[in-house]
């Protein structure tokens, strides 16, 4: 490389395109949805009863959510566990990905919970032998970590450049300080904050697949496993990097930027082992407890079981191995898009098609509202990324200009 | 459990001094009963009975006539809500007949007077001992058992009469409405013939006085559990009211039980024994046997000669039953001719064939003119039952 | 960054693990020897519906008057517990007479290792040691995991309502039980179909009852062994899963998720454990590079 990347603002680039004015439109549509919600109750906009009681706000929104967000503690073991420099302009949009990405899983949450004002609970009122509890803490606590890792990109973007509107401008000084304060003390203790992500990460990806451990009979045995835990945390840590290369490479499309292809297949390349042996654990899983005998029924599970094995996980593994693959932008981002829908399909079917009540009259299938809902936020979820990068150092570009050392020697990166 | 048993020694105060008063009933220790069937130790007393709790495994069984027991008893205990229910027991024990008989109700009874519901039975829901349900559930276990399946209804006022406004039922009036009401004779039928599925035979006939009258069958040999559905329903009166069986009828129910009415008896593997082209003739015994039972026979029942109900080849001498028949101590009046002088004497062999009795009796040994029965040696007298 | 920030920052971590616990003391809970439980004598019951009717006017919720409840229509569909109803009565077709249909009484069962317990999220549902599981409107945050976990699928959920929608499921008349009254449904119950008492007495009663008419029940108590044992037992006279019934294993309803979760956090060792491999392996990293 002749130049060095340095994280910059896409200042420059327009903001209201006709992609971005669909998704501001289907953002409204969610938002009218949710204010049925809001007012009448989760029966009156949701295909909910009292057979399934989660559906693909659970499914999507928060099981999906928090699997596909996962970029952001794998990049953060690689760039600064590992320490490897040469990822280190991918960091920044993984961390803004996951920090979105669990504040969308948040929401999800919230706008699912019957008393969504109650969502606090979990903080005094401890049950250590629940699942959810455990995954509910860990979110909170992840979330708050990674908005404090975000912190320095604020402080890096405003520090010396507080200008609020006239009236209150008496407040840019201390703004300011507060943000050097920051700063300072962060700079010291991020390590702190990174570890405590990763393990965080680590605890609640593998915690959500026990949540479905406990529905027992209840599920269908081709994913009713005792080491659905193991397998969550597998594929979350198979699903980051591809989710990393797949957002990547459509921001830089988007924004009509040159794609950072040396990296991005370096990445790929370790995709493909990750997979290996998260396929490895899942068949070997699917032959020692014999259910490989369910493939042979033809139904909505199993079919749904080949889907999301082939699709999913068989066919990216191959393209991974690929030196072809890894060098196509286009392949690459194939293989990136069925690794995350493999993904995101594990989890849809973990949480719905597997979970399989008694006495269910009719088998779930969400309503409009939720379908809205769900496409709503991450429409949201879209927006204010581009709105972030439009206005705050995260993606890196070249740096025409000679390099000068990074303030920020864990974020920005040393040398 | 101690409630239990000071309940039911109170319960044998009571019955004794029921005893005491009437000195009717036979005390119930001089009865051919085994004492462990009440009692756990050896020698009850009456301080220490040692009494088994109800319900026992083995219980005594008593059976009034229905004819001798109350027309209706009163039931109130829920007065509070509902009037009194006004039970006619007289004619319940009657249909009871065709069922388990007084026991269906009073069941576990002891010998002896009947005892009353709640002596067993506890009038309080809330209570330690809950192996017996209370008075309430066990009344009600009693009576809508038979009648959800008579009327298909399992509503308190098919019963009770709701308590409302105070329209208080006339009890005596009730009582006078139903207390006398007494079942109809059951009318029995001569065959009912049966169409099957069976193709080699579609017909099987179903003699049922032959199985009354001739084998001696009580209703409760057969009609063991059969309720008041049996010939009442609510819903379809086809029953007892319109069912005639003078053409072959459907059965609706399963393989197994269909032949279940029968096999019980009739052990055979043979389908044919039952299942014929034509309706069946009724029993006989000359036809079915080769053994024509003469007019003595014909009288009795059928486990006079096949003992414990084994219908199998029974020697045909008559000394096989009649065992004080031999030679020299049979009086021959007994068949009704009484030998004159001449014949007195003879060996029965010298008219009766290698003892062949069934068979004519031959002259030919002496005379050569004559035969029996043109001929009889003796003088026939009226005939008499041996 | 030095060896010392560093330590400070695992003896931060270490004093979340303190509640852990807490946690651990909780579960040691001991159920009672006596605690109660209700026999449910399928072969009686009569299907009069009468206990559906106490159980809503025990609770407060709207119903239609007694004498309506005697319409047999309800019948030909199989109804659930829910939020307007938090036991109903099924009816199913008898083999052995067709003439006495087979009616199931449908509640909470009352598990004496209850998955929704163990599953909830704020410990909102509570297992009583005298037998009841009941639920706390004050804490619970309205996520429905508990009626994900249910083996038998009985908490339901106000979906209708907008503000505190309440998980629904028969609370086993606690509040009655206090003041030394029965259930509702035991005491209204005509038949005495429900019988109350020690839960102990009463699988000694239906095996009693077993052994006294082998033809009238099929031998197994429903709930003795069940997902580790259930405060409700039931007697039928056939197959359970005939009747509706899921089939279970004798496991905890909780299963091995409980295994699972004191296993990745005894403790707290294991997370903690990580936090200092990964810690180290980063240090390790870091001074490498800066030697480069």
């Amino acid at each position: 490389m002749d130049f060095l990347m340095k994280p910059t603002l896409l200042k420059d680039k327009k903001f209201f395109t006709p992609g971005v004015i669909i998704l501001i439109l289907l953002a409204i549509n969610a938002i009218v949805f949710l204010a049925f919600r809001f007012f009448s109750g989760l029966g009156s906009m949701t295909n909910l009863n009292n057979q399934n009681p989660w559906g693909i706000w659970i499914a999507i929104d928060v099981a999906s959510g928090v699997a596909l967000a996962a970029g952001g503690f794998t990049s953060a073991a690689l760039g600064h566990i590992i320490h490897k420099n040469e990822y280190e302009v991918i960091l920044r949009p993984a961390l803004l990905t996951a920090m979105l990405g669990y504040t969308f899983v948040a929401l999800g949450v919230f706008i699912d919970l019957g008393r969504y004002y109650y969502i606090w609970h979990p903080l005094v009122m401890w049950n250590g032998s629940s699942p959810l509890f455990e995954v509910g803490i860990c979110v909170i606590i992840y979330v708050t970590v990674l908005y404090i890792e975000f912190i320095p990109i604020v402080c890096e973007r405003f520090i010396g450049k507080v200008k609020l509107i006239a009236s209150l401008s008496f407040l840019n000084k201390p703004i300011d300080s507060l943000l050097r304060f920051l700063d300072r003390s962060l700079s010291k203790t991020m390590f702190i904050f990174i570890i405590a992500g990763v393990v965080l990460s680590t605890l609640h990806q593998s915690s959500l697949g026990t949540l479905m451990v406990i529905a027992g009979p209840k599920m269908h045995p081709l994913w009713q496993t005792p080491i659905l835990p193991l397998l969550f945390l597998l594929s979350a840590i198979g699903v980051g990097f591809p989710m990393i290369i797949f957002e990547s490479l459509i921001a830089s499309r988007s924004f009509g930027l040159k794609a950072e292809m040396h990296v991005l297949s370096k990445l790929g390349r370790m995709v493909g082992p990750i997979l290996g042996i998260y396929l490895a654990f899942k068949i070997g899983d699917m032959f020692i407890r014999g259910t490989f005998v369910y493939l042979t029924e033809i139904n909505t599970q199993s079919i749904m079981f080949v889907i999301e094995m082939l699709v999913g996980v068989i066919v990216p593994l191959r393209m991974f191995f690929s030196e072809k693959v890894l060098n196509s932008k286009l392949l690459l981002f194939f293989a990136s898009t069925l690794t995350v829908i493999g993904v995101m399909l594990n989890r849809i079917n973990t949480f719905l098609v597997a979970y399989s009540p008694p006495y269910a009259l009719k088998s779930y299938f969400p309503s409009v509202g939720e379908i809205s809902v769900t496409v709503g936020f991450i429409a949201i979820l879209v927006l204010i990324y581009r709105v972030i990068v439009m206005n705050l150092p995260v993606i890196s570009l070249p740096d025409k200009k000679l390099v000068h050392k990074t303030k920020y020697e864990i974020i920005g990166g040393s040398k | 459990m101690k409630k239990l048993s000071s309940l039911l020694l109170i319960n044998l105060f009571l019955i004794s001094s029921l005893f005491a008063q009437q000195n009717v009933e036979p005390k119930h220790f001089q009865q051919q009963i085994d004492c462990k069937t009440c009692h756990k130790c050896d020698v009850p007393t009456k301080d220490d009975p040692c009494l088994i709790a109800c319900p026992r495994v083995k219980m005594l069984k008593t059976y009034p006539s229905p004819e001798s027991s109350p027309s209706v008893l009163i039931i109130k205990k829920l007065e509070d809500r509902y009037n009194p229910v006004v039970f006619s027991h007289r004619i319940h024990a009657q249909m009871s007949e065709l069922s388990g008989g007084c026991e269906t109700c009073h069941h576990y009874n002891t010998l002896g007077p009947i005892l009353s519901c709640n002596e067993c039975h506890s009038i309080k829901r809330l209570r330690d001992d809950v192996r017996n349900p209370d008075l309430k559930g066990a009344y009600h276990q009693q009576c809508i058992t038979c009648h959800r399946q008579w009327n298909h209804k399992a509503d308190c006022i098919s019963c009770h009469e709701l308590k409302k406004n105070g329209n208080k039922i006339n009890i005596q009036q009730k009582i006078a409405e139903i207390g006398n009401k007494l079942h109809p004779k059951v009318k029995e039928p001569t065959k009912i013939v049966f169409e099957t599925n069976y193709n080699k035979g579609k017909l099987v006939t179903f003699y049922h006085n032959d199985h009354t009258k001739i084998f001696g069958l009580d209703c409760v040999s057969c009609h063991k559990n059969d309720n008041c559905i049996f010939c009442h329903d609510k819903k379809d009166e086809i029953n007892y009211k319109t069912l005639i069986y003078d053409k072959p009828i459907k059965l609706n129910l399963a393989e197994s039980e269909r032949h279940k009415m029968c096999s019980d008896c009739h052990k055979t593997s043979d389908c044919n024994l039952c299942h014929k082209e034509d309706i069946a003739k009724p029993f006989n015994h000359g036809i079915s046997t080769c053994w024509a039972l003469n007019n003595f026979h014909k009288q009795l029942t059928c486990i006079k000669c096949h003992k414990k109900n084994k219908f199998i080849k029974l020697n045909n001498q008559c000394i096989s039953c009649h065992k004080d028949w031999t030679e020299g101590k049979f009086n021959h009046k007994i068949t009704g001719l009484i030998l004159d002088e001449n014949h007195t004497d003879l060996d029965c062999s010298d008219c009766h064939i290698n003892m062949e009795f069934i068979k004519k009796p031959t002259c030919d040994n002496c005379h050569d003119e004559k035969s029996f029965p043109k001929d009889k040696p003796g003088k026939l007298i009226k005939k008499v039952k041996p | 960054m030095d060896r010392r920030n560093f330590l400070k920052a695992a003896a931060i971590a270490c004093t979340a693990a303190i509640p852990a616990k807490d946690l651990k003391a909780n579960e040691k809970f001991k159920i009672d020897e006596d605690r109660v439980g209700v026999l449910v004598d399928t072969t009686i019951c009569i299907g009069c519906r009468n206990c559906e009717w106490a159980c809503k006017k025990a609770h407060n919720l709207s119903t239609e008057p007694l004498e309506k409840y005697s319409n047999r229509e309800v019948f030909e569909n199989k109804r659930r517990p829910n939020n307007k109803a938090l036991t109903v009565v099924n009816q199913f077709y008898n083999p052995k007479n067709s003439q006495l249909p087979i009616d199931v009484k449908v509640q909470c069962m009352h598990c004496d290792e209850p998955a929704c317990v163990s599953a909830c999220i704020v410990h909102a549902i509570t297992k009583h040691k005298e037998g009841p599981v009941t639920w706390d409107s004050t804490m619970c945050i309205g996520c429905r995991y508990c009626m994900v976990a249910c083996p038998f699928q009985i908490p339901a959920f106000e979906y209708d309502k907008a503000l505190q929608p309440k998980i629904m499921k028969c609370d086993f008349c606690i509040d009655r039980q206090k003041e030394g009254k029965l259930p509702a449904c035991v005491e209204i119950c005509p038949t005495e179909t429900l019988t109350f008492g020690k839960r102990k007495d009463l699988i000694e009663i239906a095996r009693d009852r077993i052994k006294r008419k082998p033809n009238r029940y099929s031998n197994h108590i429903l709930g003795e062994h069940e997902v580790g044992g259930t405060s409700w037992l039931y007697l039928a006279g056939q197959d359970f899963s005939k009747l509706d019934f899921p089939k279970l294993v004798s496991d905890p309803a909780p299963g091995v998720t409980e295994s699972i979760q004191h296993g990745i956090f005894a403790y707290f060792i294991p997370p903690i454990a990580l936090y200092a491999l990964l810690g180290g392996i980063m240090w390790i990293n870091k001074n490498k590079s800066g030697e480069e």
